[in-house]
């Protein structure tokens, strides 16, 4: 079965992860100690100094309709691909992607009603208070 | 597509259109005992909806589907794992808060993932059902607010499972390129075909596809999430974890490998022989001084899927397939039972505690003093996971023994052996701590619809330990309809 | 007729399970009646079967087949219930004295609390005797032979918060075992060689096998003494019986006198065609005999303890027994047997009559005139020390005579010795009846005990007297030795012997004209008496050769060397548990990257490079 010899590719292997010991390794051993300084720590060495937290707070409703938005995005694309062999697969197709919408209407009808898309004051029934 | 071929898909039809139904229901009328009502409604209607075919098997409807005694089997077992944990999460989340319903319909999504598998003969569909079925779970997982590791556990699951559906799919690319085909059956004698180079690479695909495969079935050494996620998550979805979503994922690999003839290669074949033996033996010597009681049944599945893979290679081996598949189907259906036994009194024990699962040994100190009854179940799910006799995990074993001794594995034998003999050490320990005094005299609730599964569970366990031939003989009813 | 024998067994082991079921919880007078009662319809059974035997002509062997008890690769066992001369002697004694010591227990151990544990014991043992004695088959009499061994360990250790008397109880199993195992030994020897364990179908194989003097024979029957020997307490494995007296009185004379001690005697003479084989171990059989009665003789003159002075006398007297069967006197030893099992039950009874009246206090030096306040006890014991002596009427006359004149024809020296343990016999006998019932009262005794003590000892006395003259049946079962026909000084110096020593006695014990205790002040005597009093020091030897190094090397082995491999084994898989356990860092990356190596393992392993 191994006509073709196995041993290039381990040696392959192992070239690889010796290359990159050796370049950590080196850049270890040759590279420039820095002491802790404050300037080390900061962002950027030279140029504008950083205001403020990058933490800064987000709605959750934010990641929410981004979330949604991701997929019903990718069900349009499957529409999309129907769409444009329409004719070709004909009443089954048709039938098909009925049923596709009508998984994804029963599924925006289930997020409305839970709230999910409504934003800032709190709607969303059976939420623990 | 014709009315037969129509009738195959009514399962998977009638769980979508009730999944649908109750995610309509939780919208407008939320309430617990109705959903769970649907739940298991859906799920008893999908197991009829077997029934008008089962005179015209082997049905393939569509490339994607093929219903034949086997998926029927396996689909009862997944049926039957979901029902047992739909209820006994009903009394876990009972009294956890609003807002549990949609852990049922997430529940029933993640069985008809399953039921896609186990019925699936294109790596389509393989996909398709492996994905939903996760993407379920590891919701699942996180589900419950109670818990420290409730979210570890989904996450590490979730991204350690993106990495076995890496190799899933990078393994059936390397087969799309060479063959040109993604069917089971099409697939079926690949290895003849090709020329050197073109074997090397199917090779590849396959071990690829194994490798993803095993990381499913908790199989060394992709095995070492599993502790982790079975302890982190809840109870029943462990349960659940560990037996309809083991279970369907093996369904799909007996498939997969003896439609298509993979099992026949040697090569394969030694890379399974070492994940058995290494799995039996990480697997029991992992569990050996575990004193958590969800992490020792994590250890002693994969010791149990070490057993089962013993099976898979001598199916290959012996070409005695159908006693391999057999012995396999049988040990799965023990197994399935003892680890739903197990996970239920696991789960009986942490609705008393509402803090965090009860999963520490010392917790089951002096079971026996506080609750006789749970503590002789639980006794009884551990001689059988021990495999002693008159309990149906010991018929499980002694299928896999006699198969293995059948072939000539001895060395597979050995390791069974050396593995039986390590198991017996936990298992026990966790009896003679029920044996202990008590700590606290605390009584211990049982639920109704958990009690009433382990009382059916036991019996079944017991029943089919002393008198196994009733299943035994309609496994081998099924298989023969099998491809 | 004879096929009620099966109930033999059955009706005291029904009994016993009834007692051992309801666990103390049944009135008194209901364990007395199952108790007693079982035995006692036993009792009648085993008569109506006698006068059947005895009156009419129908003396053929008769076999009450129970079927066989398994089968593997070719070893069918059958089992089934033997009545011939012999067993029907042997099931009169067992019963019939077994049915009085009942009846006197019933009273005896009245007060205790384990009253009910008690009988459930005793009939447990005359189950398993009368399956020793009934059993066609050495495997069924193995079966019958342990049980009796069981219930013995039970019964001696039956006070058992004394832990000296667990201590006996032990002794008294654990020395008979190493008879028993030499007996197994016997039987699979036996077995191997004659494929068969029924006895009468192979002592006719082994008549018909072996010549007279083969060495399979004599190993086997050498094999056989050693369990007869344990079991009846001869040397070198009697020093079980002293200690055995820690049991309940009746107990002693059921037990350790009448019917258990002497299965030893019965297992011979049940087997004396291959005795006969092999004339070596006959020969054992004699010389172990002879030894037995004088050591336990000598020491039964030293010793303070009632019950112990019977006990070795009991040794004595089975010695007597097997220096019969060592002669080939069979039926003479068969008849010592039975008139032995009436008065020394006889003895015990009376003992226990006088224990009982005297709260449990054994030594004979406190007590003493207790001949006008307990006249049973006292005839009883006259008449059975009278018997034992073997003096002129007496039951134990008949049949210690006839050893006696057949050990003379068999050797000269063999009958010097039974007659020197006449003597002595005679001696230690009287003294203690002397010592007990004569002279001044030195412990009041209580009032005497009630007619259900009395009328056993009265029956027992009335055998002891008359017992002589019963013709035991056993002439169809041996070969019939040519009578003693002595008519020389022999037969008169017999006979003499016995009267000479009671007389000794009298002037040592009770008159004190003979005065040895200037010499018994002296080293020497003390140190002789001394050495007499601790059995020739056989206790001392034996824990010193057997015991002591036995407990020092499993001191030695405390943890247990072989254990070392299973710890090694365990060591060993707990150090691979914590060596793997390392694997499991809860570490997500490093999860993903094992994923990633055990994948390329995979793979190295499928393409066959590694």
């Amino acid at each position: 079965m191994t006509e073709s010899p196995l041993w290039p590719l381990v040696v392959y292997f192992f070239a690889v992860i010796a290359l990159v010991l050796i370049i950590l390794g080196l850049s270890s051993l040759v590279g420039p100690r820095s002491t802790m300084q404050r300037a080390t720590i900061e962002p950027f060495e030279s140029g504008v100094v950083g205001i403020g937290s990058s933490q800064i707070p987000i709605s959750v409703e934010f990641y929410l309709i981004a979330m949604f938005f991701v997929i019903f995005d990718l069900e349009t694309v499957y529409i999309f691909a129907w769409a444009v062999a329409f004719f070709e697969l004909g009443l089954f197709g048709y039938l098909a992607i009925s049923v596709f919408i009508l998984i994804l209407v029963v599924a925006l009808i289930y997020e409305w009603k839970s709230g999910a898309l409504d934003w800032g004051v709190k709607k969303r029934v059976g939420l623990r208070e | 597509m014709s009315g037969l071929q129509l009738q195959a898909l009514l399962p998977i039809i009638t769980l979508s259109s009730l999944i649908l139904i109750q995610m309509m229901f939780i919208a407008f009328a939320r309430n617990l005992r109705l959903t769970v009502s649907i739940s298991v409604i859906a799920l008893l209607l999908t197991a009829l909806s077997f029934f008008p075919m089962v005179d015209h098997l082997p049905i393939s409807a569509t490339p994607l589907i093929q219903l034949d005694g086997f998926a029927l089997f396996y689909s009862g077992l997944v049926l039957l794992g979901a029902l047992m944990v739909t209820f006994l999460s009903y009394d876990y989340l009972r009294d956890q808060g609003e807002r549990q319903d949609e852990f049922f319909m997430l529940l029933l999504l993640s069985c008809l993932g399953a039921l896609i598998l186990v019925s699936s003969n294109h790596f389509a569909s393989f996909i398709l059902g492996l994905e939903l079925l996760g993407v379920s779970l590891y919701t699942m997982m996180s589900y419950p607010t109670r818990g420290l590791f409730t979210l570890e556990a989904a996450l590490k699951y979730l991204i350690l499972s993106g990495v076995s559906s890496a190799f899933i799919l990078f393994g059936a690319a390397l087969i799309y390129a060479i063959e040109g085909k993604l069917g089971f059956t099409e697939l079926a004698g690949m290895n003849h075909t090709s020329a050197a180079s073109g074997q090397f690479i199917l090779l590849m695909g396959s071990t690829m596809i194994f490798a993803g495969i095993m990381f499913k079935l908790s199989l060394a050494p992709f095995h070492l999430w599993t502790p982790d996620v079975y302890d982190g998550a809840p109870a029943p979805v462990t349960a659940f974890l560990a037996t309809v979503s083991k279970g369907a994922i093996f369904a799909l690999a007996l498939r997969l490998f003896t439609t298509t003839g993979l099992i026949d290669l040697d090569p394969l074949l030694r890379g399974l022989s070492f994940v058995a033996m290494v799995s039996i033996l990480a697997g029991n010597l992992l569990a050996l001084l575990q004193d958590n009681v969800k992490r020792i049944l994590a250890y002693s599945s994969i010791a149990h899927m070490g057993y089962l893979a013993v099976a898979f290679v001598v199916a290959g081996k012996a070409g005695g397939q159908i006693m391999a598949m057999e012995a396999a189907s049988y040990f799965l259906f023990a197994y399935f039972l003892t680890t739903l036994l197990a996970f239920s009194v696991v789960t009986i024990m942490s609705i008393a505690d509402h803090e965090v699962d009860t999963t520490n040994l010392g917790d089951y100190e002096g079971l026996f003093w506080r609750r006789p009854a749970l503590a002789a179940v639980f006794t009884a799910t551990l001689l059988s996971l021990a495999g002693i006799p008159l309990t149906a995990g010991f018929i499980g074993k002694f299928y896999i023994f006699s198969i293995g001794v059948a072939a000539e594995a001895w060395l597979l034998m050995a390791f069974v052996v050396i593995g039986s003999g390590i198991g017996i050490f936990y298992y026990l320990r966790i009896i003679f701590a029920m044996t202990k005094a008590p700590r606290t005299d605390v009584k211990i609730e049982i639920p109704t619809a958990s009690g009433w599964v382990a009382v059916v569970l036991t019996v079944s366990l017991v029943l089919f330990g002393v008198y196994p031939s009733p299943i035994i003989d309609l496994i081998g009813e099924l298989m023969i309809s099998f491809g | 007729m004879y096929d009620l024998i099966w109930l033999l067994p059955i009706l005291p082991l029904l009994s016993f399970c009834i007692l051992f079921a309801t666990g103390g919880n049944l009135a008194p007078r209901w364990v007395t009646m199952l108790g007693v009662g079982s035995i006692g319809i036993a009792a009648l059974i085993v008569g109506v079967i006698a006068w059947f035997w005895l009156t009419t002509g129908m003396r053929e062997p008769y076999l009450y087949s129970l079927g066989p008890w398994m089968n593997v690769a070719g070893f069918t066992p059958t089992f089934g219930f033997y009545l011939d001369g012999l067993s029907l002697t042997m099931l009169m004694v067992v019963t019939g004295v077994g049915f009085l010591i009942h009846v006197y227990s019933s009273l005896f151990m009245a007060d205790d609390l384990d009253f009910s544990r008690f009988f459930a014991y005793m009939n447990l043992f005359v189950s398993a005797m009368l399956v020793l004695v009934l059993a066609d088959n050495l495997l069924l009499l193995y079966l019958g032979w342990e049980g009796v061994g069981l219930c013995s360990y039970l019964l001696v250790g039956f006070w058992h918060a004394k832990p000296a008397n667990g201590a006996a109880a032990r002794k008294a199993f654990i020395i008979t075992r190493i008879g028993d195992t030499a007996m197994a030994l016997g039987l699979f020897l036996l077995f191997m060689h004659l494929g068969t364990l029924e006895i009468q179908p192979m002592l006719a194989t082994a008549s018909a096998t072996w010549q007279t003097g083969d060495s399979i024979p004599t190993i086997a029957a050498l094999l056989l003494l050693g369990g007869a020997v344990g079991k009846s307490a001869q040397l070198p494995l009697q020093t079980w019986l002293p200690d055995a007296m820690a049991g309940p009185t009746p107990v002693s004379a059921l037990i350790h006198a009448a019917t258990m001690v002497t299965a030893g005697v019965y297992l011979i003479a049940r087997t004396h065609e291959l005795y006969l084989l092999a004339p070596m171990a006959q020969a054992t059989v004699a010389i172990v005999g002879v030894a037995t009665l004088l050591i336990a003789a000598f020491t039964a003159l030293a010793q303070h303890d009632i019950k112990r002075i019977l006990a070795y006398s009991t040794i004595s007297q089975i010695g007597y027994m097997f220096l019969a069967l060592g002669v080939g006197a069979w039926s003479s030893a068969i008849f010592h047997l039975m008139t032995h099992a009436f008065f020394k039950a006889l003895l015990f009874l009376g003992a226990g009559a006088v224990i009982f009246s005297l709260h449990h206090e054994h030594d004979i030096f406190k007590m003493g005139g207790l001949r006008k306040k307990l006249p049973v006890a006292f005839w009883s014991f006259l008449i059975g020390s009278a018997a034992l002596t073997a003096l002129p009427f007496t039951s134990g006359f008949y049949s210690k005579d006839a050893i006696l004149l057949a050990a003379f024809e068999h050797n000269p020296w063999l009958y010097a010795g039974g007659l020197l343990g006449a003597l002595l016999t005679a001696i230690y006998s009287f003294r203690l009846v002397f010592l007990v019932f004569f002279g001044d009262v030195k412990t009041e005794p209580s009032a005497p005990a009630g007619p259900r003590m009395a009328v056993p000892l009265i029956i027992l006395c009335f055998f002891s007297v008359v017992g002589g003259w019963i013709h035991i049946p056993v002439d169809e079962v041996f070969p019939v030795v040519a009578g003693p026909s002595h008519e020389g000084p022999v037969a008169l110096i017999t006979p003499l012997i016995p009267i000479v020593g009671v007389l000794l006695a009298y002037f040592l014990f009770l008159r004190r004209s003979l005065d040895f205790s200037g010499f018994f002040g002296s080293g020497l005597g003390r140190n002789l008496k001394a050495f007499f009093f601790s059995h020739w020091g056989m206790d001392w030897l034996y824990d010193k050769v057997f015991v002591v190094p036995y407990t020092a090397v499993a001191r030695l082995n405390q943890s247990d060397a072989v254990d070392l491999v299973y710890e090694g084994v365990a060591n060993l898989t707990s150090i691979f548990h914590s060596l793997i356990a390392f694997t499991q860092t809860g570490q997500l990356r490093w999860y993903a990257a094992t994923m990633v190596a055990g994948l390329v393992l995979l793979i190295a392993i499928v393409m066959g490079i590694v």
